[in-house]
């Protein structure tokens, strides 16, 4: 698993490779919040194309995101999920986050 | 109907065994050369049943889960067993968004990509000694 992090205006990219389960997801979560806090940023978009594969730690995981981001006001997206990622996605209430 | 194959295995409940629990399962499986995307909704559910024995069943402390795969010609019977706290009220642990540690940012959707990816599902728990999943899945389209 790795992240990757690009700043664009007001908006952290965070671009995920790898796989998203109960392990690695603890260690996502803290490279994801301490980026977002340390950046002049309010939005986040996921970038999930390198992911592949992704169980409920990763509804977790961007539910979670998407209460930190709109606790600063900003917005959430959820960028080039792979068709079984969107059919995790589609199973929760994160699926219109995507772009 | 006579399995065609079967396996056991077992490993403890360290998080990183996740992976390898939904390797193994799939690779089990592929034998039967199943399309793709069964593959990846079997892997799911392992993945989801070995993560509940971990985080619900041990509570993150060491113990042993067995899995075990049963393979028919046109499906696969899959069982993952741990020998933890057990549940209390099933029927609540299988409600949609539940979740009993909320402050791990669990989405509380375990039970229900079991139940969705899979054929069926069915779970057996007892307080004090354990919780046993098990899934059935078929390997075509019907």
């Amino acid at each position: 698993m790795d992240v990757r992090f690009k700043r664009d205006g007001m908006t952290l990219v965070v671009s995920i490779e790898g796989e998203i389960d109960h392990h690695t997801s603890s260690l996502l979560k803290e490279k994801i919040d301490s980026r977002f806090i340390m950046e002049p940023v309010k939005n986040m978009i996921i970038d999930l194309s390198g992911v592949t594969f992704m169980d409920s730690a990763g509804i977790g995981l961007i539910m979670g995101r998407m209460k930190r981001v709109s606790s600063v006001g900003g917005k959430i997206s959820i960028r080039n999920p792979k068709p079984e990622i969107i059919k995790m996605l589609r199973m929760s209430n994160i699926y219109n986050l995507i772009i | 109907m006579q399995p065609v194959n079967r396996m056991r295995t077992e490993f403890i409940s360290k998080s990183v065994n996740e992976g390898f629990a939904r390797v193994v399962a799939a690779s089990f499986v592929a034998q039967a050369d199943p399309p793709i995307d069964i593959l990846a909704d079997i892997r799911t559910a392992v993945s989801e049943a070995v993560t509940n024995a971990i985080i619900h069943g041990y509570e993150d402390k060491e113990g042993i889960i067995v899995m075990e795969c049963v393979l028919y010609n046109d499906r696969v019977e899959i069982t993952v067993e741990d020998f933890g706290k057990g549940i209390e009220d099933i029927e609540k642990a299988r409600t949609p968004l539940y979740t009993s540690k909320p402050e791990l940012e669990r989405s509380g959707m375990g039970f229900t990509i079991m139940e969705t990816f899979m054929d069926s599902l069915t779970v057996e728990s007892v307080l004090g000694k354990g919780t046993k999943v098990h899934m059935t899945k078929q390997l075509e389209y019907r």
